[in-house]
């Protein structure tokens, strides 16, 4: 008999539609059980930690947008305080709750892609459509602000890089009090589906021991029933002043993360909600000319406003020595890049914490011994983009 | 405080100061599994997650004076006690080998293939040490400073042969990298001062 069955080796992508990307999974099955199961990742990989030391800090802000391509804001947050805690400075309140506020939109637009995503995945196609309508207004927010829909490149070592245009706070309110009444429309499609509930409880399970151990952070730690958020146990910029709360699962299975990040959708819009209340007046920046440019109207009048731009545009500015890891709570997990200064304008080494990895590298331990059909479940709940994967 | 208890193990500090809200040692590469295990189960301790595991190449930054020319960098997070922690320690350039610690933290096993990888660590007793950032058949290690960032090799699509073909990298213009650091002292700890003003 074992002559007949031999385990058969399957390629899984890496161009499936289900990979969510370039992954190239090679899968040992026997019949439809997993016994193994292999990611090849690298098919993305850009070389982002070299390229990021031959550019000044300014000039690497960009690269943090790309790497996990569907909440650009989050990245750009850790890297801007992993410099700002170099320097030793801070930034301006007001830039602060801006920050937190648009942190909290990309955790959103983060979650609005996964969710659908891995719906999609176990076969329903409205959570899609109808996410992605709610993205695109979402969307024009990060535009309002930065000029861009993806590749905002907003946050800036010392604040931001410009305040908010007038009545953006008005149509956010509007937009955010009405919000959770969608989170509503898209849970009566999935939450007591059926067939959803068939594909995805008691897959996947991840027992809290287990996820600590393989390095887990984000929401897929926290639906394994560890209260862990670095909002919370490690706030950074104003999150300590305010209040939400961290939604945890109890089993740890692909059904837990999904109402996990449902969960924390919600509490996002309360947090933007207060935000948008408790915001002061102020500057969004640091004014030291010696780290931020100087305004538009400052340089055509000021000689030395013109030579500050001129410098910090082809040198930058020199950070102090020294090594740190500021991370943040990005809507994946734990993200934060591992900065090494030298007293030069140029990182010396900027290495990359990134929540997929680690997340991709549990995938062996929480299929085996499922059924081929429930790798793509499993894929979508650990939200996997290889943007930042690979970096 | 937790230096204090692993205070033995230290022979010094790794030359860049920790500026972010974290403890560290450094130490002799033959004693990672010691430090490692005790980090994980001494009760005082309890740093039950591996973040990260990474190395940095000493070869262009004034650390290679007192360090050698890699010095691998394991960040640790308790959990628990809601702290974090670095041990740094020294590699040769001439023997770049190190214990690896999948045993102890299962996680290690990816961050040691791509310390590998991009540095050409050798980690001891690891389960599969294979490439998995760059390509199957990759020569050199990108990250050491030694490598050019253009790297030495280009792909494309052979539309006559019908496949991928690897050629010599051709730069149609030159790599430009200008020198633009002022000669003068840079900021130092002024800023500051004049912002609590």
């Amino acid at each position: 008999m074992s002559e007949i069955f031999k385990p058969v080796t399957l390629n899984f992508g890496p161009q499936h539609p289900a990979a969510h990307g370039v992954l190239r999974l090679l899968v040992q099955l026997d019949g439809e059980v997993v016994n193994k199961a292999e990611p090849h990742i690298g098919l993305l990989h850009r070389g982002t930690e070299k390229l990021i030391e031959y550019k000044t800090y300014t000039q690497a802000i960009p690269y943090f947008d790309r790497l996990d391509y569907v909440s650009p804001m989050c990245q750009e947050h850790a890297f801007a305080l992993s410099v700002e805690n170099l320097l030793n400075i801070k930034a301006p309140i007001r830039a602060q709750y801006i920050r937190v506020m648009f942190a909290e939109v990309t955790r959103i637009l983060n979650h609005l892609l996964n969710i659908p995503a891995f719906a999609m995945d176990i076969g329903a196609a409205t959570p899609m459509l109808w996410a992605f309508e709610e993205r695109e207004k979402m969307l024009e927010f990060h535009e309002a602000v930065s000029g861009a829909r993806f590749h905002a490149a907003y946050f800036r070592p010392g604040g931001v890089h410009q305040d908010l245009p007038d009545g953006l706070t008005e149509k956010m309110q509007l937009y955010f009090k009405n919000f959770p009444k969608f989170i509503d429309t898209l849970e009566e499609l999935l939450t007591e589906n059926r067939i959803f509930k068939q594909r995805s409880v008691d897959i996947g399970i991840l027992p809290k021991v287990e996820a600590i151990n393989l390095g887990c952070s984000g929401p897929v730690l926290r639906a394994s029933g560890v209260a862990w958020d670095l909002r919370k146990s490690q706030p950074y910029d104003v999150y300590s002043e305010i209040d939400f709360r961290i939604p945890v699962g109890k089993t740890g299975d692909t059904y837990d993360r999904y109402l996990v990040r449902m969960e924390e959708m919600r509490e996002s819009v309360k947090i933007i909600l207060q935000c948008i209340e408790k915001i002061p007046k102020g500057p969004v920046m640091i004014e030291d000319n010696k780290i931020t440019p100087p305004r538009r109207s400052e340089m055509k009048n000021s000689m030395e406003a013109i030579i500050h731009y001129f410098k910090l545009f082809t040198e930058g500015y020199r950070v102090p020595t020294g090594i740190t890891y500021v991370p943040v709570e990005a809507p994946k997990g734990e993200f934060g890049p591992i900065l090494i200064s030298d007293g030069s304008s140029k990182p010396y080494r900027c290495k990359l914490r990134v929540p997929g990895f680690a997340h991709l590298q549990a995938l062996h331990f929480l299929s085996k011994g499922h059924q081929l059909a429930d790798i793509p479940a499993i894929l979508g709940s650990l939200d996997i983009v290889f943007g930042e994967v690979d970096r | 405080m937790i230096s204090k208890i692993l205070k033995k193990y230290s022979i010094g500090n790794f030359y860049y100061p920790i500026k972010s809200d974290a403890e560290g040692i450094l130490i002799k590469s033959d004693l990672i599994i010691e430090i490692v295990q005790k980090l994980k189960e001494d009760k005082d301790l309890l740093f039950d997650q591996l973040v990260d595991i990474t190395a940095t190449d000493n070869l262009q930054s004034e650390a290679i004076s007192t360090n050698d020319r890699f010095t691998i960098i394991y960040t640790f997070l308790s959990l628990i006690n809601n702290k974090r922690f670095f041990i740094f320690t020294n590699v040769s350039e001439d023997n770049p080998t190190i214990e690896s610690i999948t045993k102890i933290f299962e996680s290690a096993n990816w961050y040691e293939r791509e310390c590998y990888d991009l540095f050409g660590i050798n980690f001891k007793n690891h389960p599969s040490l294979q490439r998995i950032m760059n390509d199957y058949n990759f020569n050199g290690h990108p990250l050491r400073k030694d490598f050019p960032l253009t790297g030495y090799e280009e792909v494309r699509y052979d539309d006559n042969l019908k496949r991928v073909v690897y050629e010599p990298v051709d730069l149609k213009q030159e790599f430009r990298d200008f020198d633009n650091e002022s000669p003068w002292e840079g900021i130092k700890d002024i800023i500051s001062e004049e912002l609590k003003k």
